[in-house]
Formats: structure tokens, sequence, C-alpha cells
């Protein structure tokens, strides 16, 4: 389904991915980790089409070109980003936000527009889905929003949009234990045979309520190792250092770290 | 003094010129101006026992002359230069004297105080010199019975990384009208940063205009503190120009108004360059039929990318007959700036002077406890120590700082 | 308003889309302005000899005043002798009913979206319409009668209500009061007069339509709106002009007067042809509206203004009974070479009055905005209240925002509070909105529309959903 080969990003002169290569079918979540500045959130970008990158490679869906579309023909397409810092509209009503982007991606599909009705159903559910309060409908986008909110808000617009393809960038980090289960269980009713995900994370936490079927370590730009969801755990014990450039000297403290 | 030519000749601010809208024309019109008479004409006994000296350098400046005698000049820091303007140009030091070519916008008070400004305070700090004691500059404005207004002019430069406070007081003597008009000019190299305060507290009768125009190169810092208390009217004005990217500018000031007076607080902060900050905050206390203005701007230059400004005026009126006007400006003519202005007018807080009182505190008390917590909150940005503290003293309020 | 309107094809290019021009047969005077032109004007209208005489005082007030100052704007100098200052269609010999009406201006105003037939009209809204100096019709006429509204053109209240006219005419804004005004008192043609009776609540919104038809005329109205004593109106207002390539003059005074208990609610679309992208073509604009509003009056002006190549206006309230209150809610728009200065002025004098500042200005092409106002405070203002807040969105380089508020207080109880910022919209807004499926035009049009969402919030229904409309339309070609 989604399918990602050699994929480059250099934003002015800096390199950030140096030939990624990805294949995601149908109804799969795969995880990628990986330290700070390794590119995890730029390569979720580049899926969905941030301005200023200079992409080269492949990235597909479904064997549509994304990286020729603008961001929100990525979106009609099915892909959808969850941002790891959501951004605030202020004044501009939640619920009529969410209904303009339902509406402008079916639109783009030749599908028909959903009535009022009708989104408020679709809204209800997915409120329920994230626990969230009725009144935040009505609050301007993220505007004020804590950082819980504005994730659990994240995920209230995925299940709205229902995309083919959700690529969540960092969402657990900032919330707290409560916060981080129901993001969790959420994203976990959104799993479903036509819908696949990647899961964006620095840390194994979330990925002990989702449950990934690859775990990818992204480190300087590159894939260096995959594996099921054990590697989480084992990431989760030993850090990122294995996989690092060692620098001289720096061997024996890493080799120490890594036994212990 | 004497009216030449000159004075009749300028064409003098009316109450059209926005600058100028809250100024007592008919006052401002009395003054006279002229060259300064040569010879410094005499102290009175005990004017400057009325400040306590601050340990240090220091240039004393009588009717628009250096006073040698009673300033101290002589530094021991190396790199660091106090002198009379008129001296350092006879010794031709003035091929380095900053500031005389800031272009930006005057008015006739401008013009006459670079006509016959001819002296004042230089003070010069070498790139890397980083001086801690305060230098005083003392203005001293005797009346001559004729209106006659003194004209000083004041150059400070700072080095490339270096650092100093400059703190300038001006004052006069007896209870006849007359005035000064002062102009200060700094300029900033790069990374230099400097505290300039300024005290203005000339006698009710008398009148004082001073301008501080302000050259900032990268990453150098203006801390600008006045306080404004003196004059039948007394104006205070900014201009600074943030010439280099990412300087910063941060003004502050406290006008305490009483009696009839009319105090004016001109500010304008130009953003020139990309990524400089600005901050201007002004608060004004009102007593009697006194009147307040802040006219304050923030212009924002094409190209100012990434500016980041805020300016804040609040006024507290405790009489019936008082009056706040002010102005916050913006100008904006960038991209990608962040700016913001906020200006209140009001009184003591009643809950607030319930609460204490209900603590046991009188009502006089409580009142002048909200007052001063008002006007503290300026002068405890006040960067320097002493300074902060004879401030403090000087307008009768408490340090905590 | 649907998406699927036929119109909305036509706005997608970012076209002045009221910019055509009909054909009638109209009366017009030679251009130029003297005394003998306003005599022409008040006698082509049949007025009163003290109609006449106030404005031949206009007249030698205005030949004594200087043309004001222009801060902030770049305007090309007017030659106030270039102008025809009496343009009329010319009309059959009397509009007793609707069906007199000029088919001709009839199919304009169906074209501008306005039917004036009562069957076709939305429910609710009485409509004066203006084309270039004169009133053409009034609808709902005999509904309002009944309530004992008056609404009607101006010229028809000077016949059949003389004394209500003169009674309030320059009370509110005399014609010493500005250049614009005093030009205004001396050559304007017609408007709108509206009165509600003691205690009565108006039936329906009243809605005055301007339309600038004629070259090389200027449009001079003048509207007055009464309401007596626990009355209550609202009171709205259109404009649309021409693509013509020479700036049009419109200078126009609203006054008010809200007798005790009274409430007048005033909405403005202004949408006057800006001018192209080059800065050619457009009206100037140059407004003076003014309420005085009695003890436990409220006056409340809500405008948004998108059009105009130079809008020159300060709806303001004289808060003079005690308890009164004013409101202002603005959304200025420049794009283009557009410039828009614009405020309000508050005058508090009664005691315990209060007022609201609400002001969203948007820059976006090479587009200036200035907001200029003021709030004053007088000594016998006790315990008055203001709160103000101005607020600027920035849309590209090349355009300018400023605030400039002047506040006066003399009274120690007066509470004035005065909030500012100024942003931009920003990348990352339209990328979010992009991500999620929307155009950059439909994410930016949804940003701009929440920034001004206060503002729009106090339109009426109507005219909330055509000032959205008309914001995006302004707002073509700002992206990218």
């Amino acid at each position: 389904m989604l399918h990602v080969e050699n994929l480059t990003v250099s934003i002015g002169d800096k390199r950030i991915l140096r030939g990624l290569d990805l294949d995601v079918r149908p109804g799969e979540v795969h995880a990628i980790m990986g330290p700070n500045g390794s590119g995890k959130s730029t390569f979720a970008h580049a899926l969905a089409g941030r301005e200023g990158y200079d992409v080269g490679g492949t990235a597909t869906l479904d064997g549509a070109d994304l990286l020729e579309m603008e961001p929100e023909e990525r979106a009609a397409a099915g892909v959808f980003m969850g941002f790891q810092y959501p951004v605030e509209i202020p004044g501009v009503n939640n619920m009529y936000f969410l209904r303009t982007a339902l509406n402008s991606v079916r639109q783009a599909r030749g599908e028909d527009e959903v009535s009022a009705r009708e989104f408020l159903e679709v809204a209800k559910r997915a409120m329920q889905l994230v626990d969230m309060n009725p009144d935040f409908l009505q609050r301007s986008v993220n505007a004020g929003f804590s950082g819980g909110e504005k994730k659990r808000n994240e995920i209230l617009q995925m299940a709205v949009m229902e995309p083919r393809l959700a690529v969540l960038d960092e969402t657990d980090s900032g919330l707290d234990i409560d916060a981080l289960k129901v993001v969790a269980s959420g994203v976990h009713a959104l799993r479903g045979p036509e819908r696949s995900m990647v899961v964006i994370t620095h840390y194994q936490r979330l990925l002990e309520y989702i449950t990934p079927d690859f775990v990818h370590v992204l480190v300087d730009g590159r894939i260096v190792e995959s594996g099921d969801s054990s590697l989480a755990l084992h990431l989760d014990d030993h850090g990122y250092a294995q996989f690092l450039a060692v620098a001289p000297g720096d061997e024996q403290r890493s080799l120490a770290a890594t036994r212990s | 003094m004497t009216t030449d030519s000159l004075t009749s000749n300028v064409v003098l601010p009316t109450k059209r010129d926005e600058a100028w809208r809250y100024a007592p024309h008919r006052t401002l019109a009395e003054l006279s101006f002229g060259p300064p008479n040569g010879s410094i004409a005499s102290v009175p006994a005990g004017l400057l026992d009325d400040i306590p000296v601050l340990d240090g350098l220091c240039v004393v400046v009588v009717n628009g002359i250096v006073d040698v005698g009673r300033s101290r000049l002589h530094s021991l820091v190396r790199g660091v230069t106090v002198s009379s303007r008129a001296a350092a140009l006879a010794t031709d030091r003035a091929a380095s004297t900053p500031g005389d070519e800031t272009p930006s916008p005057t008015d006739a008070y401008v013009v006459l105080n670079a006509a016959y400004g001819v002296d004042g305070a230089l003070i010069e700090i070498e790139p890397g010199v980083v001086l801690d004691e305060p230098i005083h500059v003392v203005d001293i404005s005797i009346p001559d019975h004729l209106g006659g207004a003194s004209c000083a002019r004041t150059h400070i430069h700072l080095g490339a990384g270096s650092s100093a406070t400059v703190v300038e007081t001006r004052i006069s003597a007896g209870s006849g009208f007359g005035g000064s008009n002062v102009c200060t000019l700094v300029s900033l190299d790069d990374g230099a940063e400097l505290e300039h305060v300024v005290l203005q507290d000339l006698p009710s009768s008398q009148v004082h205009l001073g301008r501080v125009e302000v050259d900032q190169a990268t990453r150098s810092t203006f801390r600008a503190r006045s306080f404004n208390t003196g004059g039948a009217y007394g104006r205070l004005e900014y201009h600074v120009v943030l010439r280099g990217p990412e300087a910063s500018a941060d003004l502050a000031g406290l006008y305490l108004g009483s009696g009839e007076q009319v105090l004016d607080q001109q500010v304008t902060v130009v953003h020139a360059a990309e990524n400089c900050v600005s901050r201007q905050a002004f608060r004004g206390v009102l007593d009697d039929e006194s009147t307040g203005v802040f006219n304050g701007g923030i212009d924002v230059r094409p190209g100012a990318d990434g500016t980041d400004a805020s300016q804040s005026n609040d006024n507290l009126l405790l009489s019936v007959r008082a009056e706040a006007n002010t102005q916050p400006r913006l100008e904006i003519l960038a991209d990608e700036v962040s700016c913001t202005h906020g200006a209140t007018v009001g009184r003591l807080d009643d809950d607030a002077l319930y609460y204490l009182r209900s603590r046991g505190v009188r009502a006089e008390g409580a009142r002048r406890l909200l007052i001063d917590g008002f006007a503290n909150q300026i002068v405890e940005q006040v960067g320097a120590g002493p300074v902060r503290a004879w401030i403090s003293h000087r307008l009768g309020y408490r340090d905590d700082g | 308003m649907t998406s699927q309107s036929p119109v909305i094809e036509e706005l997608l290019d970012g076209s002045y889309e009221y910019g055509f021009s009909t054909d009638l047969d109209t009366d017009i005077a030679p251009p130029g302005l003297n005394e003998d032109v306003v005599r022409l004007i008040s006698a082509k209208k049949g007025e009163p000899e003290w109609l006449l005489e106030w404005r031949l005082k206009a007249f030698a007030a205005w030949q004594a005043m200087d043309e004001p100052d222009w801060a902030k704007l770049d305007i090309e100098p007017i030659d106030y002798q270039s102008i025809s200052y009496w343009a009329a269609p010319k009309p059959k010999p009397t509009l007793d009913s609707m069906d007199d009406v000029d088919p001709e201006i009839r199919e304009m105003f169906d074209k501008l979206g306005i039917p004036l037939h009562e069957q076709k009209m939305l429910s609710n809204v009485a409509i004066d319409a203006v084309v270039d100096s004169v009133s053409v019709t009034t609808t709902f006429k005999a509904t309002l009668a009944e309530a004992g509204v008056i609404f009607c053109s101006f010229s028809e209240a000077v016949r059949e209500h003389p004394d209500l006219v003169r009674e309030h005419l320059g009370s509110v804004v005399p014609f010493r009061d500005n250049y614009f005004a005093a030009l205004n008192s001396a050559v304007f043609s017609d408007g709108s007069f509206c009165y509600i009776p003691t205690g009565v609540r108006c039936p329906m919104e009243l809605s005055t339509y301007f339309r600038i038809n004629s070259q090389n005329t200027g449009q001079f109205e003048r509207t007055l709106i009464v309401a007596e004593d626990d009355s209550y109106v609202s009171y709205l207002e259109g404009c649309t002009a021409p693509m013509r390539d020479e700036n049009q003059l419109h200078a126009a005074v609203v006054e008010l007067v809200a007798k005790d208990r009274a409430t007048i609610k005033y909405s403005t679309v202004q949408n006057w042809y800006p001018g192209d992208d080059n800065g050619v073509g457009g009206i100037y604009n140059f407004v003076t509206k003014r309420g005085r509003a009695h003890t436990d009056a409220k006056i409340s002006w809500t405008q948004v203004e998108t059009g105009s190549a130079i809008t020159w206006k300060y709806p303001s309230v004289i808060l003079q009974g005690d308890r009164s209150v004013g409101e202002f809610y603005s959304v200025a728009l420049s794009n283009k070479r557009q410039q828009a200065d614009t405020g309000t002025k508050m005058v508090h004098i009664g005691a315990d009055t209060s007022s609201t500042v609400i002001s969203k200005g948007i820059s976006a092409g090479h587009g200036r905005n200035t907001y200029r106002g003021l709030v004053k405070m007088l000594r016998s203002a006790d315990n008055a209240r203001n709160y103000t807040q101005c607020d600027s969105l920035l849309i590209g380089k090349e355009c300018a925002a400023n605030t400039i508020p002047y506040i006066e207080v003399k009274n120690p109880t007066g509470q004035v509070e005065h909030e500012a910022s100024t942003s931009t919209v920003g990348e990352d807004q339209l990328y979010y909105c992009r991500q999620r499926g929307m155009t950059e035009e439909d994410a930016m049009a949804m940003i701009v529309n929440g920034f001004c969402r206060e503002v729009f919030g106090e339109l009426p229904m109507e005219f909330a959903v055509e000032a959205q409309r008309l914001l995006s339309v302004s707002l073509e070609g700002s992206v990218g």
C-alpha cells in the first residue's frame, strides 16, 4: 500500500533523510523509533507534503505518487498526519474546521458532502472514542488546549477523516499516563484491515498499548534495523547507543551500556 | 542668554503636530535660546548636596557648559573616557564623536539644541571594556530671568562588546522661568550593552525638553529607565533605531505628575533589521490637575522579519482633575512580526484598598502602598543596584530590590 | 449561500462581480461646484427655503475649510470641480407602487441579488434602494406604517415630515464638522430617513442599498435615523459600484439619534469597487457616521469594509446620557492597492457610560490598513468604561498595518483598557489545514474568518454570510 524507496530529504544544505526504504501493507501498523534528530518527524512531514523540503526517491500510496501531490491532495488520497505540535487556529470553531476538512476531502474524491446532522453523528462517535467533552467541538482549533487535549483532538480528527494511512508523529509526547491510555485506545479502535498506520515515537511507552506489527529503528536518516514488536522492548532496555556512530574511544563505554 | 535670529526663524511645533499634541504651546513659546554665555554660572550652594553623590565618574554641566571643577573626569579604568565635548573638539578628538549625523525626524527644539549645544558630556567606552560603576551626568540649568533654556548635548559611544551604566540627572535652581533642552546621542556597536537612566526633576516653574537618540548595531542592548517628575512641562523623548540584527531595546519609564504639570513621553522604536526585540513599559501616576502623555510607537520597517515588539502604558489617576492621554502606535511594514501593545487608565482598585484596610492599614497608608506598588514596578527595573536605591530614595519609595 | 450558486464560479477568478454598469436614462448636472449648483440641487428636489439656506451655509463653510491632511493615505488630489454633483435616473412621474420602478433598475438590483419586488424578497427586510444620488424605491412601506415606523427616502421625508427632519438634521453631525461633512451638507441629493416612534420595536430589519452607477459623479447621500424613547431598530447598509478607471467620490453622512432607552444597531457591508491590481480606479469612500446616545440608550456600529480604493471613516458615538452604551465592531480588509483608515470615536460624557471597540484589520497584497480611534472621557463621565481590542493580520510582505489609538481620560473613575496585537497568517496554520484536505484558498479564508469571528457575530444572519463570502472573494489572489 505505502511504498517508500530510497527517500531522501534535505532542508537547505542539511541532509536529513539519506535513503529510507519502507513498505507498509494494508492493515499493518509500523512503529518507527529513533533518537532525537534522526529524521523521524521529517519522514512524517515528507509523506504529508510540508513545503521547503527538497525530496528525492519514491513514495507511493496505492500506486499513486505522493511526492507529486499538494498536501491537500495527499489528504484526499487518504494520508492523515497526526502532528507532534498541532497548530492553533484562533477563532475557528473545531467542529466547523473538521466538517470543512471532511467535506473538502469528500469533494476531492467526488463524494457527496455530509450534512450538518450526519456530521454531528460522526463527530459524536469520534468524541466518545477519545473521551472528550461535547463543548470541545465549539472551541477554537487547538487554541488554549492543553497538550493532552491537542493530541486527543488529533485522534478525533483521524477518527472522523477515516484515512487510508495514518502517520502519527510523536503522538505520545507530552502526555501523562491517563491521556496516553485514552489516545492509545483511540488509535487501537481505529485499526482495521484496510487502514495502515505509521507510528513515530521516541519511547516504547506508547507501543505497550499499540502493538505494532513491525518496528524500525531510524538513525541518521536511514532505517538501520527492523524487527517485530520485541525490538521495541530491546530498545527500551538498551537505548539507541548501539546504533549510533561510535566515536573512537567511546567504544568501550557504549558496549558496556549495551551489556548492562 | 539672548534670543538671536535662529530662535525667531525656526518654526515651533503646534498642536497639530502629533508629537506635540498635548504640549503647552504658549509656555513653550516663551522660552528663549542662544549660545552659552561662556562663563560658568554660579551654582547655588547646596544644590548638588541634594544629589547624593554616586561614587565614581561624573560630569556636571551648568547652563550647557561642562563645569570641570565640579566634575570627576578621570577614570581609573583603562578604555573609559569621560570628558567635555567642547574640550574634546578642541583637541580634535571630535573626529570620532559619534551621533551627530544620526538622521531622524527633527523638530525646532532639536535644531536649536544642535545649534547651541556646543558642550556636554562625552563618554567613550572602548571595545570589550566592562565598566561596573555608573557614570553620572548632572545637567543644571540656572534661570536667567529671560526665559532662557540651556542646551547641552551628551554623546555616548560604546565599542563592540563593552558595557556601561550612565545616569543623567536634569535639575535646576530657583523658581524663575526657564529650563533645559538636552539631547543625548547614543551609539552602540556590536554586542555593546548600555543601561541609561534619566531623572528629570526641574522645578515646576520650568520646562524640560529631553531627547535621546539611539543607534544600535548587531546584538547590542539598550536599557532605558526614565523618571519624569519635574517641570511645568517635562518631556522625555526616545528615538531608537535597531539597525543591526538581533539588537534589543528595553525602555521603561515612570512619570509622576502633580499640580498642573504636563509630563510627556514620546517614544519611537524603529525595527530596521531582522530578529530584533523591543519592549516599552511606561507608567504614569497623575495627581491634582496634572496631565500625563504617552505617545509610543513601534515602527517595523520592510524586511524587519522576526520582529518581536511589545508596548504597554498604564496610568493611575489620583484626582478628579488629573488627565491621561495615551497613544500607543503600531506601524508595521514587514511580515512575520509579533507586536502587541496595551494601555490602561484607571484609578486605585477599590477592592485592594478595602482589602488592605480590612487588614488594619489606614486609608492613606493603603493608598500610598498601592501607588508605591504600581510605581515600584518601574523603579525595580533599574539594573544597577546603587542607582536604583538612589532613585527610590529620591522618589520617596522603598527599595525592595 | 450554498456552493452550488452559479455566482461562485464567477467569484473564483477573484473579479469584482458587481462591476457592471447599467444604461439608465440619467439626469446629470454638468461637472463643477458653486452656489448655483447647490441651488440647482435644492430646486430639483423642490426643497423648502430653510433647507436651501442650510445647504448654502454648509457650502460657505466648506469653501473656508482645508482638505484634511492625509496622514497615512496616498491619494491623488481630488478635483472637486470635475465631479458632477447631481445624477439621477430619470424617474417616471410618480412611484406609487413597485410596478412603477423602472424595469432596468429592477433588473440591476436583481443582478446584485437584491430583488425589489416584495413577493420575491427576503422576508423581514425592508429595502430602500439608492442609485447614484436618488432613492428609487422603498419596500414594505405599508407593513412598517402599521407599526408607525417611517422608512422612506430623505427627499420624501423632507416633503412629508419636514418638522422631524428639521429638528434632527445636523444635530449630530453639524455641517461644520469636517470637510466632507460640509461638502455633503451642501450637495447631498438623497438618502434614507427612518423614524421609530416611542416604545416601538421595528418589526423588520431596515436596509438601504447604495449603488453608484453613473460615470464622473460623486455620491453624497445622507441617512438620518431617529429612535424615540424605548424603541429598537436594526439597520443594514450595503454598497456597490461599477468598475471604472477613474476614482469616484463617495462622501456620505449618517446621523443616528437614540433617545432614552432606545437601541440602534447599524450594520454596513461596504463593497464599493476597490480599483484594479495596479490601483487604477475605485471609490474614494469618505464617510462621517455618528450617533448620539441619550440616557440608557445604546448605539452599535458594525462594519465590514472590503471595498473602496480609499476608506476614511470613523463611525462614532457620543455617549451623552448616563448609562448609555456605544459599540463598534469592525472588519476592514485592504488588498491590492487599497488603503483603509478607519476606526471610531467614543466620547463619554454621561456617568456610567460604557463603550466596546473590536477592530480587526486585514492587510494583504499592497494594502494598507490603519486603525485610528479616539476614546475620550470627559470630567463629567464618572465611572465610564471602555474596552478596546485592535487586532491586525498581515498576509504577505508588501502590506502594512498601523494602529493609532488616542486615549484621553479626564476623570479618575474612568477605566480604559486597550489591547492590540499584530499577527501573520502562519505557514504552519495553512499547512495544517491543507494536511486535512483543504485547498490553500479555503484554508486562508477559514483562518481569516476565524480572525474576524467576533465581528461577524454582531451582524444579522444574512449579512454575516454575505460578509464571510465577500472576505473570501476579496482575498482571492493573496495567497501563494
